[in-house]
């Protein structure tokens, strides 16, 4: 990574790498996120849980402008998230996110899908996107499916290429959007796992995800929303073990007693 | 302007209905200044059908109403035109003046139909002698031969002279006509355009698309009338479509009649008159050479 | 068939002439086609209207009256085509590009959203996730409504001729029946035979693509 610009220069002075100031976004008359104000560090792991309708997911789309808002700032690395255009795109190419759907390009093979990205945004050439891609695809363990289209490779496989994709970009951040909700459970813990090293390697990650164990296992820090509003921050231990407000209490006894 | 010409060549394809066509083809004709002369002292032998049409004091004439030049309904609802005229003559010898002429739209479709119902005591209405009609009626003339004629832009800027100027000339007809074999046949290195309708040639030849739009004359001079600024006939025929006037078969006296009207007409300069106060006029034409009647 | 025969060399002529109008047209209509779909799905709104319009336009117009327009209508702004057969295969573009682009629009929205957003969030431009990720997989569904619109346009080709002025096989079936009344109907057989020699292959061609490009989903 480059060592100039006023990006990197804001990056040493502490400032956050992804900061939601005052964020709120509506769908129709629905306020889905409600005065959001959220700093994610350099090389911190977020797990934001909550119930279903709580806004998680859309709040994990904002970073990446998937979703726009209607107010508030969303800064990445200090920039300001950029209108609908070749900035935006950019900006996109450093974050990294993998979706519930895994999203692989159907009618790509999977080292086309992971190539793809650092082929035509890069500018890297085939070769090199290649050898990289296949590095990635070791890395997250399906190196003998490249050649394979999305289609014939089973659900936990498809979302680790997916990750590998992600990961090809070398994003500043990587955003995960219930990663293994759409997933067989026996197929769960391989995608977990990528993530968990992913973690241990020091990526920042936004992780959206009902996983309790990866949260415990992996989070510096869970954010628990409900109604579109961020009702508690803290640690996984403390979030865990001695939640502060009823609704994370109720939340909290209703998915871990069975 | 441009507008209106676009209306009415929409028109022409049939997408518009009822803009643009009013013609102006009457304001131009207009009405011949000499009223034809109406017999006032006829006399037939009785039993003829001229008896009993001095006697009835009217006559029915089946005429177009569709074609500019030859017989085009006015907005007075009388038709005018020279097919009009030519039934004028015909009911002055008779002792019928020309406003007691009953008028019945005929298109070429029913023309037959008409003269053996006894619908019409006589069709005028640019109405093509042939061996296949006179099976079922007879006719009187011709008073007139059309032909295959050139029409080109106003002006005739490329000098445009007859059928031997198709060689160097971008030619438009209609596809699968007649005339068009004409050129094919004659011309077959003629840089030849074929539309579906004149209409379209007409329009083509407005934007310089083709230099020379070719079928009978009476079809071009329906154009020239309605756009004077823009067309100009030739004049010269090349090829022959005697019309003649159509009576019910096997009524010889009549047409007999109308023979000797139609000839007394050529003589006396009144079929002159006739054809320069209508599609002459509108054509900027002289009265053609009368042609002989054909008393078969 | 005796006419038919007598004539191949105008028939063949007439055969090259409506395949030339074909091809051109289908290149032209499929690319242009394509770009109103882009249009339509794009994310500024005036490009949107822009194809909106411009498929309610011309898809409600009569094939007619688009010759009629191109021939004679732009004229009078000026811009004239004095080869009628450029004329032609331009009205056909423009009449045809209004139905590729609903058919490549409507495969367009059969590729999921999260392609298209998976596209965009590796940081592909809009352009580039249309070019990279959703048409490719959009052209897949649309290759047999596409098979459709290309042979409806090789038929459509007949206006050009029947019509507006182009010496192709169209054109040709009047003429050959008033100089040969009595064969009318070999003629017209004959005529019909030389579009399906470029229709028949075109649909079977059709079928291979589609089973080459199939993909798993």
């Amino acid at each position: 990574m480059s060592m100039d610009g006023p990006t990197d220069k804001a990056a040493d002075s502490g400032q956050p790498l992804v900061s939601l100031d005052g964020v709120n976004k509506w769908f129709g008359d629905l306020h889905v996120l409600q005065d959001i104000s959220l700093q994610i560090a350099r090389g911190e792991v977020i797990v934001v849980i909550g119930p279903s309708g709580s806004g998680k997911s859309t709040l994990c789309r904002c970073i990446n402008r998937l979703e726009s808002v209607q107010e508030g700032e969303i800064r990445l690395d200090g920039v300001l998230l950029p209108e609908e255009g070749k900035a935006l795109a950019r900006l996109r190419s450093d974050v990294g996110m993998v979706f519930q759907s895994f999203n692989l390009f159907a009618h790509k093979t999977i080292l086309q899908n992971v190539t793809l990205g650092p082929i035509k945004v890069r500018g890297k050439s085939k070769a090199e996107a290649e050898k990289r891609g296949r590095e990635l695809l070791e890395r997250v363990g399906i190196s003998n499916q490249a050649d394979k289209v999305p289609a014939q490779l089973s659900g936990g496989q498809q979302q680790r290429a997916a990750i590998a994709r992600a990961l090809a970009m070398d994003p500043k951040v990587m955003l995960f959007d219930e990663p293994t909700s759409a997933l067989d459970p026996e197929m769960i813990n391989e995608v977990l796992d990528v993530m968990v090293s992913l973690a241990r390697d020091g990526m920042t990650m936004v992780v959206v995800t009902h996983e309790m164990g990866f949260a415990r296992k992996a989070a510096d820090r869970v954010v628990f929303m409900d109604h579109g509003k961020i009702v508690e921050e803290a640690t996984p231990e403390t979030f865990f073990t001695a939640p502060r407000s009823d609704r994370a209490k109720d939340f909290l006894s209703k998915i871990l007693t069975h | 302007m441009r507008v209106r010409r676009f209306t009415a060549a929409l028109a022409a394809i049939g997408l518009v209905g009822l803009v643009g066509c009013s013609s102006d083809a009457g304001d131009d004709a207009g009405t011949p200044d000499a009223t034809v002369p109406v017999e006032t002292d006829a006399e037939f032998d009785a039993g003829t059908t001229m008896a009993d049409l001095a006697e009835a004091g009217t006559i029915t004439v089946g005429t177009k109403f569709d074609q500019p030049g030859f017989g085009l309904i006015s907005p007075q609802d009388v038709p005018e035109g020279f097919d009009v005229e030519i039934a004028k003559i015909i009911a002055g010898a008779l002792g019928i003046a020309a406003d007691d002429i009953e008028w019945i739209e005929s298109v070429s479709a029913n023309r037959e139909p008409f003269l053996q119902n006894g619908e019409v005591d006589m069709v005028v209405a640019t109405y093509t002698i042939n061996d296949e009609r006179k099976q079922i009626v007879d006719f009187a003339g011709p008073y007139y031969v059309a032909g295959q004629d050139i029409m080109v832009a106003a002006g005739n800027p490329l000098a445009v002279e007859g059928p031997e100027s198709f060689a160097d000339i971008r030619v438009c007809s209609v596809t699968g006509s007649t005339p068009a074999g004409y050129v094919q046949e004659n011309f077959p290195d003629a840089d030849l355009t074929l539309f579906a309708e004149y209409s379209l040639c007409a329009e083509a030849l407005k934007n310089d698309q083709v230099d020379a739009v070719t079928t009978d004359n009476v079809i071009l001079t329906s154009f020239v009338a309605q756009d004077p600024e823009s067309f100009e006939l030739i004049g010269a025929p090349f090829t022959e479509e005697p019309y003649g006037i159509g009576v019910p078969l096997g009524d010889d006296e009549f047409r007999s009649f109308i023979n000797d009207v139609l000839e007394a007409s050529f003589e006396d300069g009144s079929w002159a008159a006739a054809w320069d106060a209508t599609a002459g006029a509108i054509t900027d034409t002289p009265a053609p050479e009368p042609p002989s009647v054909d008393r078969y | 068939m005796q006419a038919v025969l007598d004539n191949f060399a105008a028939l063949w002529s007439g055969f090259l002439t409506t395949l030339a109008m074909s091809v051109s047209a289908a290149v032209i209509a499929t690319i242009v086609g394509t770009l109103l779909a882009a249009f339509r799905v794009s994310p500024i709104p005036p490009l949107r209207a822009f194809g909106a319009l411009y498929v309610q336009l011309v898809r409600n117009t009569p094939l007619t009256a688009v010759f009629f327009l191109v021939i004679f209508g732009l004229p009078s702004v000026d811009l004239t085509f004095q080869s009628f057969f450029v004329a032609a295969v331009v009205a056909l573009s423009v009449y045809t590009s209004a139905f590729v682009c609903e058919v490549v629009r409507s495969g367009v929205n059969s590729v999921s959203a999260g392609q298209a957003e998976a596209a965009r969030a590796i940081g592909l431009t809009f352009g580039q996730s249309l070019r990279e990720v959703v048409l490719p997989q959009a052209f897949r569904t649309v290759v047999p409504p596409l098979g459709n619109i290309w042979i409806a346009l090789v038929k459509n080709t007949a206006i050009a001729g029947g019509g507006f002025a182009v010496a192709d096989l169209a054109q040709l079936a009047p003429d050959l029946a008033r100089d040969n009344p009595a064969q009318v109907l070999g003629i017209f057989a004959g005529i019909a035979l030389a579009y399906m020699v470029i229709t028949v292959p075109s649909g079977i061609a059709v079928g291979i693509i589609e089973r080459r490009t199939a993909i798993l989903r």
